[in-house]
C-alpha cells in the first residue's frame, strides 16, 4: 500500500496539472492568422506526414472521438455500482464477466469486454481516492443496504477482484511466451492497472471468505446458494492455477463449469451493470467500439475448450511422451491442430515445454536434442551414449568426439527448439516462421558437414563395410539429421501453403509437384539411415545396440512410408490439376504484370537460397506444366499412384503407437490415415469424371462444359478439385 | 524564442506566425467542456488543429464529486474537497475548427 501511494504522488509532481506551467492565451491572433491563410495551404511540421493525418482521431465526430458525449447524454453510465442487488442479479453480472473475459481471451481488447463492466470499472478507476488493497468503495456498502445486499456485494467484489487478478496473472503468463500482438492477443490496458497492488494470494484469501460467508448466510435459496458458490469456486481455482507454481485446477475447473452452465437460467439480466461509456476514461487513440456480443452457451463451451486444451498440454508433454523427441513433435502438432487454442493455451503449452529448464522442468532441453539424434540417426551407436559424454581422458575417441557433438548442438538447439516452439504459433505464423528457418538449417547443415568430417576421422563406428559388395559406407549423421528437418520443414511450408490457401487454383499443380520433388529427397535421405543402421545392426554383436536399431529400423519404415504416400498423392495431384489445366477446365487468371518467372520466384522464394540441395529451376516448373501423355494414361497413372498410396495407408493403420512414435497421440494418428484415405478416394472420383466427361464431350470441348467447384478437404494439406458438370440453368 | 506577435497583412507573415507555434504544446479548449493538450503538428485556414501525443481534461462529474465528498467525510476530514481534472491519453487528434473556443500555448 506504501508502494501504491508514494508512486502516486510521484506520478502526480510528474505531470504538472492543468496550467501549472503557465499558459499565454492566443485565441485571437492565432484565428486571425488562420484566417489569411489562403485555402488548401497547411501549417505543418516537416516531419509530419500527410499519411500520419489520415490516422488522427476527430475530435467530436460520434464516430471517431470515444469522448464525445451526445446532446441530451449524460458522461456517466447511470447504474451506480455501489446499489444493492438481488443474488440472482449478481448471479448474472457474474456470468456476463465470464462471457466477456473468454472473449478477451478470443483476441478482443479489455476496453471491449472486461472493462465495460462497471463494477470493474469502480475498483480500477483511477479517481478513486482510496487506493486501500482491501476497502475500495464497493466494499464499503452504503448503510441502506439489506444483508443479503450486503453479501451480494461482497460476492460481487470478491469475485471481481479475482477477476482482475486472473486476467493480470494470464497477461504476464501470455506476455512471457511467444504470440503476436493484435493477432492472437490483446495486451492493452488502456492506462488502467490491474490491481498491482493486491497479490493473488490476497484476492485468494478474499474469495475465500465471500465463500465462508455465503454458506452461512440464511434467506438465500439453496439453488442460487449452489449456483453462487459454484462461480466463486471456479474462480478460486482458476486464480490458484495461475498463482500457484505447477498446480493444475484444470479438470476441476472443467467440472465446476459444468456446474454453472446449468445454473444460469437462474440469472437476472441487469444490462445497465456495464456500459460502453467506460470508454470514455479509457487511454486510447482508437475510435469507440461496441461491447462484445456472445452467448451464454458459446462462452461456456470457449472455456470448456481453454480448460481441455490446458489439460492437453499437461498430458502431450508427460515423460512417457516426450522421452521420445518423434511422439513429443507429434504431440505439439496434435495440439495446434486442435482448432486454434488460444493464446493463454499456447502460452501454456510453451511455458511447459521450455521453462524451468526443460520440458516440465524434467528433461533438459539438451537431452532432448541428443536423444533426436540418437533415434533418428545414430540409434545403437556409442556416439550418442550419455556415459561418452562422461569420459575424460582427452585422447580417448569417445571424449574427441562428444565435443564435437557439443559443439554442433550448441549450435543446433535454438533452432531445434523452435521446432516446437513455431508450432506452438498460429497458423499463419507457423508456415512464415517456417519459411524463415529454411536458410538457417541449410547453412547449420554446412556446419554439420564439417564436423561429420572430424568424427568420421575420430571415430571408427561411422564406416561399416557391406558385407556382399564389401563396399564401405559412410554415415554422416549429423549432416543426415539436420536435412532430415530441413526437408521436413520445407515440406510442412508449402502443405501449409495449401492449407492457408496462398496457392491460386493454376498453381496448384505445379505446387504439388515440387512437394512432389521435396517427398522424394526425403524418402531418399530415410533410406540412406535405413541402410546404415541396417547394417550396424548386421555387425553388432550387443544385444542391445541391435534391439534399438531395430527399434529404429520399424520407425524409419513408417518414416519412408509416410514419405512416399506424400510423393504418389501429390503425384497424382499434379497431374490431374495439369489435366485440369489443358483441358481449360481451369483458366488462369487474368495477369497483366505477373510473368511466369515472377510468379515462380515469388513462390519459390522461401527455398531459392538453399545451397545443399538441388532446387527446381524455373524451367523445371514450366516443364512439370507440360502434358505429354494422352489423357486416358495420365488418369490410369493417376489411379495407380492412388491404389499404392492406399496399400502403403494400410499397412500404416497396423503400427503401434510404439513402432509409428505416435504415442500420445495415438487417436490423431488414426484420424490422419482416415483423412489420407478419404483424400484418394476424392481424388480418384475427381479423376474418374474426369475422363467420363472426356469420353462424352471430347478431351478438346471441355471448357465451359465442366466446371471445377471450391474444392472440400479432407485434410487440410491436400486441395482436392471437386468437379461437376455444368447444368443447362447455369449455362 | 519570443513568438511573432500581431500578424498583420500577408499569408506569408500569417503562415510564419503559426509556424512558430509548431511542436509548442498547446492547451485547446472546445465547446463542451473539454480541454486538449498536446504538440501542434499542423493547422489550415479553418483553423483545424492537430496535435500529438494529446492528452484530453475534462471537468470531473457531478458523480466524481459526489463520490469524492462522500468518502471524504468517511475518512473523516473536514474542509473543502479537491476534484483533480479527468485526464486521459488520446494521442493523435485532429480538433475541427468550428468547436474551439480558446487556444493557449504554454509558455
Amino acid at each position: 500500500m506504501g508502494d501504491a501511494t508514494s508512486r502516486l504522488r510521484q506520478e502526480a509532481e510528474q505531470t504538472p496539472s492543468y496550467g501549472g506551467r503557465g499558459v499565454r492565451d492566443t485565441t485571437e491572433d492565432f484565428t486571425s492568422a488562420s484566417s489569411q491563410l489562403q485555402s488548401g495551404q497547411l501549417v505543418k511540421d516537416e516531419f509530419f506526414t500527410l499519411f500520419e493525418a489520415v490516422g488522427a482521431l476527430e475530435i467530436m465526430d460520434p464516430k471517431m472521438d470515444s469522448g464525445y458525449v451526445a446532446p441530451g447524454d449524460t458522461f456517466d453510465a447511470e447504474f451506480d455500482p455501489a446499489s444493492g442487488l438481488d443474488m440472482t442479479e449478481v448471479l448474472w453480472i457474474m456470468d456476463q464477466l465470464l462471457c466477456l473475459e473468454i472473449s478477451w481471451h478470443d483476441g478482443y481488447p479489455l476496453s471491449q469486454t472486461v472493462f465495460t463492466s462497471l463494477h470493474i470499472d469502480r475498483l480500477l478507476s483511477p479517481d478513486q481516492e482510496n487506493r486501500d488493497p482491501t476497502f475500495y468503495r464497493l466494499a464499503r456498502p452504503p448503510s441502506n443496504l439489506s444483508e443479503t445486499q450486503s453479501l451480494g456485494h461482497q460476492i460481487l467484489r470478491a469475485y471481481c477482484i479475482g477477476l482482475i487478478k486472473c486476467c493480470n496473472l494470464a497477461l504476464l503468463l501470455i506476455q512471457s511466451q511467444n504470440y503476436y500482438e493484435e493477432e492472437d492477443f490483446v495486451t492493452h490496458l488502456f492506462g488502467r492497472e490491474l490491481l498491482p497492488q493486491v497479490k493473488g494470494d490476497q484476492a485468494s484469501w478474499i474469495l475465500q471468505e465471500a465463500q465462508k460467508r455465503l454458506g452461512e448466510a440464511s434467506g438465500i435459496s439453496q439453488d442460487v446458494r449452489r449456483a453462487l458458490d459454484d462461480r466463486l469456486k471456479f474462480r478460486s481455482e482458476y486464480l490458484n492455477t495461475l498463482v500457484e507454481d505447477g498446480s493444475n485446477r484444470w479438470e476441476d475447473m472443467k467440472s465446476s463449469m459444468d456446474s454453472i452452465q446449468s445454473s444460469h437460467d437462474l440469472a437476472r439480466p441487469v444490462t445497465d451493470a456495464f456500459s460502453e461509456k467506460v470508454q470514455r476514461q479509457l487511454a486510447t487513440s482508437t475510435p469507440p467500439r461496441p461491447m462484445l456480443q456472445i452467448s451464454w452457451d458459446l462462452a461456456c463451451r470457449k472455456w470448456m475448450d481453454l480448460c481441455q486444451d490446458v489439460v492437453l498440454a499437461h498430458r502431450l508433454t508427460e515423460f512417457s511422451i516426450s522421452s521420445s523427441p518423434a511422439c513429443l513433435q507429434r504431440a505439439v502438432w496434435a495440439f495446434a491442430y486442435r482448432g486454434e487454442p488460444c493464446a493463454l493455451a499456447r502460452a501454456l503449452l510453451q511455458d511447459l515445454l521450455f521453462n524451468n529448464g526443460g520440458v516440465r522442468g524434467e528433461l533438459s532441453h539438451y537431452d532432448l536434442l541428443l536423444t533426436d539424434i540418437r533415434d533418428l540417426v545414430l540409434a545403437g551407436d556409442p556416439l550418442t551414449d550419455p556415459e561418452s559424454f562422461q569420459v575424460e581422458v582427452t585422447s580417448d575417441p569417445r571424449h574427441i568426439c562428444s565435443r564435437l557433438i557439443e559443439g554442433f548442438m550448441d549450435k543446433a538447439i535454438d533452432e531445434y527448439l523452435n521446432l516446437y516452439r513455431m508450432v506452438c504459433q498460429n497458423r499463419c505464423r507457423i508456415r512464415r516462421t517456417f519459411t524463415q528457418a529454411i536458410p538457417i538449417l541449410d547453412a547449420l547443415e554446412s556446419e554439420a558437414q564439417q564436423v561429420d568430417a572430424k568424427l568420421s576421422a575420430a571415430a571408427s563406428s561411422l564406416k561399416i563395410q557391406k558385407k556382399k559388395t564389401g563396399r564401405i559406407v559412410t554415415l554422416e549423421p549429423l549432416t543426415s539429421w539436420t536435412k532430415f528437418y530441413k526437408l521436413r520443414i520445407m515440406t510442412w511450408a508449402v502443405q501449409l501453403g495449401f492449407e492457408t490457401e496462398i496457392y491460386l487454383p493454376d498453381e496448384l499443380g505445379k505446387m504439388y509437384w515440387y512437394l512432389m520433388q521435396l517427398s522424394r529427397q526425403r524418402s531418399q535421405l530415410i533410406g540412406d539411415i535405413d541402410e546404415y543402421t541396417s547394417l550396424r545392426k548386421q555387425h553388432t554383436q550387443e544385444k542391445n545396440t541391435a534391439a534399438e536399431c531395430l527399434t529404429a529400423i520399424q520407425w524409419y519404415q513408417s518414416l519412408y512410408d509416410y514419405a512416399t504416400i506424400t510423393t504418389l498423392l501429390s503425384l497424382a495431384l499434379w497431374k490431374l490439376y495439369t489435366l485440369l489445366a489443358h483441358t481449360n477446365i481451369i483458366i488462369p487468371p487474368k495477369r497483366d504484370f505477373a510473368k511466369s518467372q515472377l510468379l515462380y520466384e515469388a513462390r519459390m522464394k522461401p527455398f531459392l537460397s538453399v545451397v545443399n540441395d538441388s532446387v527446381p529451376r524455373h524451367q523445371d516448373f514450366e516443364d512439370a506444366g507440360l502434358q505429354t501423355d494422352s489423357i486416358e494414361s495420365t488418369c490410369k497413372d493417376i489411379d495407380g499412384s492412388l491404389k499404392a498410396a492406399k496399400s502403403l495407408l494400410a499397412g500404416l493403420k497396423k503400427l503401434t503407437p510404439e513402432q509409428g512414435r505416435f504415442v500420445g497421440t495415438e487417436d490423431e494418428w488414426k484420424k490422419e490415415i482416415k483423412q489420407l484415405e478419404t483424400t484418394c478416394v476424392a481424388i480418384a472420383v475427381a479423376t474418374s469424371q474426369l475422363l467420363m466427361a472426356s469420353g462424352k464431350y471430347g478431351q478438346d470441348k471441355l471448357e465451359g462444359v465442366m466446371e471445377c467447384r471450391p474444392e472440400k478437404r479432407y485434410h487440410d494439406w491436400w486441395v482436392v478439385p471437386m468437379l461437376k458438370e455444368k447444368t443447362a440453368i447455369t449455362k | 524564442m519570443s513568438a511573432i506577435s500581431n500578424p498583420t497583412g500577408t499569408p506569408a507573415q500569417a503562415s510564419a506566425y503559426l509556424t512558430s507555434f509548431l511542436n509548442k504544446t498547446l492547451h485547446i479548449h472546445i465547446s463542451d467542456g473539454r480541454m486538449f493538450v498536446g504538440q501542434l503538428k499542423c493547422t489550415d485556414n479553418e483553423r483545424n488543429i492537430i496535435l500529438a501525443m494529446t492528452h484530453e481534461y475534462r471537468q470531473p462529474s457531478q458523480r466524481d464529486i459526489r463520490l469524492a465528498a462522500e468518502n471524504h467525510e468517511q475518512s473523516g476530514g473536514s474542509g473543502n474537497v479537491k476534484v483533480d481534472m479527468k485526464k486521459r491519453f488520446v494521442g493523435l487528434v485532429v480538433v475541427p475548427g468550428k468547436y474551439i473556443e480558446k487556444i493557449e500555448v504554454e509558455r
